[in-house]
């Protein structure tokens, strides 16, 4: 199955696991899985319509993901990370 | 009335003790911020002069949405040569002062020459009636806190403040310029860290720039659609984006990702993770302020961001404000110090005394590399930013930067573009970062053009840097804070309505590049060439990573391919800051 990678601040949903895997063939079902595993991990993600919410990245196996590569397929194997934009600081 | 019609500027003459206001070029009109400054400094800079002397120009310019209803877009642009690259410079910063001046209608100050008694300070008054240089000789030597507490007593309650410690009054060439936050008790804990453009300052004779906006209202835009632009953009903002981890809890929580893909510095950038993540992230910040209080605020008034943390002591009272992950990260990580409450300390130091919180810590990491003291020490390195201050030798060289520790300690590993320290974002993972660091005017800087993609492909690499610098160099321009990440198309429709003209995406976008070129030029004529855009050799031999090592073995076709302007696509007009 593919693993999500999920940072610290989104682990309230995992109950604090930081890799988890889940079924799924796209990045989209994926996190509907993990939603259904574990309720208000989704809203984190995704913003009411569905779309990925703006300070969220998305990295498939080491590599960003096009904000728009949300239906794209995944493999078993791959790893999903989920991390901020931050630019400065 | 102030509005996009009236401007103004300020020109102050150190070498003179004048200071007078100007009708604001019409030429400069659609500039503000980075782009004006650097449009400033190329036509009346000797960009061969020596940065500390009088002939070079520091400039305040607040960005053109400044003082305006949109949302956090009050940042002030810093700019002049820097003594630390010698080429051109920007620092962006936030808090009050870029607002309140635009609020007056002065869309520049320019400051020139040098007083003819180095001992003497300086203040600049300005309001919205009058604009004068006043004496400052008490102040000489004062820290940045003291200081502002000391100028709150005098001036009004809606006062904002731009100010030196003492790292720029010895004119150290990683001295900041602090601006008060608009809370907080006028904190100056907003830095334009940068560049050494603090040392710029400090040579003019200026303590500090008091601003006192009386009963200025909002500048009023050409087209009253703009309110509800700006509405319709905060609306949907604190409802969608604004509710994420970031920003709500601000930089300082990335710590673990970057850790996680190797861009967390540790012990003079000899390795990319960190074994202290979990005792440096934002996060345990976070969680200080349920039992000592502090919390998240906003540095500039009209920002919905609040990325801005406010951190608390064991005792519950304020010690510093704007803990940022690159702090976390090169004044903890890269000096192997470990806990966030020691990187709170040296924070709250460098903004007292005035200095880049980046420059240092990478300063403090070459110089425990070269065996000058041992990695992590905590306190020893709390002293040694005092003995900045003080001015013993070994803290100039600090303050003068990693660079100048360098070539003290005689030390191989320096890593350094143009003389600037790399930020925390690394560029051997990250390497269309790197294309920005070696391609940017201003040297190593993530503000300049950050790409956050570790699997980029190498053809990727000058196009990906090219769009970001021009993106940002947009972004600084107009006054927008990059944690709004705004894209180029919505910049484009605020100044439409703000000043009743189409504004297209195109223009915008050529405006950043013109900004990138002007400051391009700037640096051709200070005598920089393509020797001058080579990653710090270090970056290329200490490899870092896992299983895959990263290293920084970008060729110099493609670094150079980002100065050559590529057809702009549709990503260019759509893409926010990463």
């Amino acid at each position: 199955m593919p693993v999500l990678e999920v940072p610290s601040r989104y682990r309230v949903p995992t109950r604090g696991q930081a890799r988890v895997e889940v079924a799924g063939n796209t990045i989209r079902g994926c996190i509907v899985e993990m939603e259904n595993r574990f309720p208000g991990f989704q809203e984190l993600i995704l913003d009411g319509r569905g779309n990925q919410r703006r300070f969220v990245r998305l990295f498939l196996n080491g590599e960003a993901l096009e904000r728009d590569a949300l239906d794209s397929a995944i493999e078993q194997g791959d790893t999903v990370t989920i991390m901020a934009s931050a630019a400065g600081g | 009335m102030s509005g996009p019609v009236l401007n103004k500027l300020i020109r102050v003459d150190m070498s003179t003790e004048t200071a007078r206001v100007e009708e604001f070029p019409e030429a400069w009109r659609l500039l503000g911020g980075r782009a004006l400054s650097a449009r400033i400094l190329l036509e009346e800079c000797d960009a061969q002069c020596d940065p500390l002397e009088a002939e070079n120009i520091f400039v305040l310019a607040p960005g053109l949405l400044a003082g305006s209803s949109a949302p956090t877009s009050g940042r002030l642009s810093v700019g002049g040569k820097s003594p630390l690259t010698g080429g051109i410079k920007e620092a962006n910063v936030g808090g009050e002062a870029g607002q309140d001046l635009m609020k007056l209608g002065y869309r520049v100050v320019i400051v020139t020459g040098k007083p003819s008694d180095p001992e003497r300070r300086y203040g600049l008054d300005i309001s919205a009636d009058s604009v004068s240089l006043v004496p400052a000789d008490e102040h000489k030597g004062k820290w940045n806190y003291p200081l502002i507490e000391a100028l709150t007593q005098v001036y009004s309650k809606k006062a904002s403040f731009i100010s030196i410690g003492p790292a720029g009054e010895m004119q150290l060439a990683g001295a900041s310029v602090a601006c008060s936050d608009h809370s907080q008790n006028r904190h100056p804990a907003r830095h334009a860290g940068r560049g050494g453009l603090g040392a710029v300052m400090g040579s003019k004779g200026l303590k500090y720039v008091a601003i006192e906006p009386g009963s200025a209202a909002s500048r009023k835009p050409a087209d009253k659609q703009f309110f509800q632009l700006s509405k319709k953009y905060t609306r949907e903002f604190v409802a969608g984006p604004g509710q994420e981890p970031f920003p709500k809890w601000g930089t300082s929580v990335i710590c673990e990702e970057a850790n996680s893909i190797y861009t967390f510095p540790y012990k003079n950038r000899v390795e990319g993770r960190s074994p202290d993540v979990e005792t440096l992230d934002g996060m345990r910040i976070v969680e200080s302020f349920e039992t000592r209080g502090g919390g998240m605020h906003n540095c500039l008034t009209g920002c919905i961001v609040k990325c801005s943390n406010i951190v608390h002591d064991a005792n519950g009272e304020y010690k510093t404000s704007g803990l940022e992950f690159e702090t976390l990260t090169m004044l903890g990580s890269n000096c192997a110090i470990a806990n966030w409450e020691d990187v709170a300390d040296l924070d709250r130091l460098c903004d007292d005394i005035g200095l880049d919180t980046i420059e240092t810590g990478a300063a403090v990491a070459v110089y425990m590399d070269a065996g000058g003291m041992e990695f992590g020490d905590a306190e020893g390195t709390k002293q040694l930013l005092r003995e900045i201050a003080e001015g013993t030798e070994i803290g100039r060289a600090i303050g003068n930067g990693a660079a100048a520790v360098g070539r003290a300690k005689q030390h191989h590993r320096v890593p350094t573009v143009k003389g600037q320290a790399i930020p925390a974002w690394d560029p051997r993972p990250l390497k269309a970062a790197g294309v920005t660091y070696c391609t940017s005017a201003m040297g190593a800087d993530h503000t300049a053009g950050l790409i956050v993609d570790p699997g980029q492909a190498p053809e990727e690499f000058a196009q990906a840097s090219q769009e970001s610098q021009i993106l940002n160099a947009a972004v600084d321009a107009s006054g927008f804070c990059q944690f709004l990440m705004p894209n180029i198309e919505e910049i484009g429709e605020f100044y439409s309505s703000f000043l009743g003209e189409e504004v297209t995406r195109e223009a915008i976008a050529d405006m950043g590049w013109q900004c990138m070129e002007d400051e391009w030029e700037f640096n051709r004529r200070a005598g920089f060439g393509p020797e001058d855009d080579k990653m710090a050799p270090c970056m290329a031999e200490d490899a870092i990573g896992g299983e895959t090592l990263f290293v920084w073995d970008v060729p110099d076709e493609i670094v150079a391919a980002a100065y050559e302007r590529f057809e702009p696509r549709d990503e260019l007009f759509t893409a926010r800051p990463s």
